[in-house]
């Protein structure tokens, strides 16, 4: 339809004008999206819907817990082990071993069972959690990396570095001897301590030297008193060859002045 | 744990010396390292080459000490890096010495 704008046409108030403007090209049905009279629009802004936020899951609030997993039984048996093994035996040292040959190892076994040390592998793990709950917790830093244990129940440290110093990926890393933690160094110098008797012998023998100087001490003066008297005794029986004080007589001097 | 080319080949080191104190707590790199360059492939590779190991107890810090065949020494302080970057620093430095002799015999 053609525009036609009569608004000149019939001017006087009250009559509908005779053609009324129509535009074209603006129909109610649209293939792509209209967009909204303004009015609509901000109604249609006013009224939007805000859904309720939801509120968390119960399994987001809750902090996850880790499932501690149950040990295996055979960690358990291990673990029976070692604790036998710390309360029965005095020694117990620790080695590192960097890819030692599997006839060196039988070597070092053998040399080891003549002195009655056995050599243990355990799982670092189970070695770990033992040790973290027992009173032997200073160890747990040794037990990194592949390591093995030698007990055995008398502390024959020289034997075993003797063993040890043929083998030399075998790296010693400490010992707990007699409930005492040792580093390689105390390990060398425990080594080299000399045995109960002679430590004993010469504990006595350090008391016993005091009173022997004070009874030395005290005896001194008449023993050399009886020692001149005697020196002249033999010079006068050189001389004179008459024995007029004879070694009985000094006896008696001895006596009397002690 | 391999490096990235299997074992470590030990042609040019002519020492390694690997000292540290098992009581700290920072020697875990330092001792794989050991058990690394210790191991039967790596040790193959060079039987002249000694590996020494120092165990003390004075809270020192743990260091690597390796010595090449041309006398230059390479000296890592094991506290702070790990075993990965140990042995990739060694092996940049081992191929460095000798390219020509290692591209030979893989060839």
């Amino acid at each position: 339809m053609a525009a036609t704008l009569c608004g000149r046409l019939f001017p006087k108030s009250g009559w509908l004008p005779l053609s009324q403007s129509v535009r074209h090209g603006s129909k109610a049905v649209t293939r792509h999206r209209k967009p909204l009279h303004f009015l609509k629009q901000k109604l249609m802004a006013v009224t939007e819907y805000i859904p309720p936020t939801p509120a968390a899951p119960p399994a987001a609030l809750a902090p996850r817990v880790r499932k501690t997993e149950e040990e295996s039984a055979l960690a358990v048996l291990l673990r029976k082990d070692l604790e036998n093994l710390f309360k029965e035996c005095k020694m117990i040292a620790v080695v590192q071993n960097n890819a030692i040959n599997a006839e060196d190892l039988m070597v070092l076994k053998h040399k080891l069972k003549r002195h009655n040390i056995s050599v243990k592998f355990f799982p670092n793990q189970v070695t770990r959690s033992f040790l973290s709950n027992s009173v032997y917790s200073n160890m747990l830093p040794l037990f990194v990396g592949q390591t093995v244990i030698f007990v055995s129940k008398e502390p024959k440290v020289k034997e075993m570095l003797q063993a040890l110093k043929h083998s030399p990926q075998m790296v010693l890393l400490g010992a707990c001897i007699e409930n005492t933690l040792l580093s390689y160094q105390g390990i060398l110098s425990y080594s080299r301590l000399p045995s109960m008797t002679t430590i004993q012998g010469e504990i006595v023998g350090g008391l016993t030297m005091m009173t022997s100087r004070t009874v030395s001490m005290l005896r001194h003066h008449p023993a050399h008193l009886s020692a001149l008297l005697q020196q002249y005794v033999k010079q006068q029986g050189s001389g004179d060859s008459t024995n007029a004080v004879t070694d009985k007589e000094t006896s008696i001097i001895q006596e009397a002045a002690a | 744990m391999a490096a990235s080319r299997g074992a470590v080949v030990l042609k040019t080191v002519k020492k390694i010396i690997v000292q540290f104190c098992p009581f700290e707590s920072n020697v875990r790199s330092t001792r794989e390292f050991l058990i690394m360059v210790g191991s039967e492939k790596a040790r193959a590779t060079n039987m002249n080459c000694e590996v020494i190991t120092e165990v003390k107890h004075d809270r020192s810090q743990p260091m690597i000490d390796i010595t090449f065949l041309d006398g230059e020494r390479l000296v890592m302080k094991g506290s702070r890096i790990t075993t990965q970057e140990m042995l990739s620093a060694l092996q940049t430095r081992c191929s460095a010495k000798h390219p020509q002799a290692k591209a030979g015999d893989k060839k």
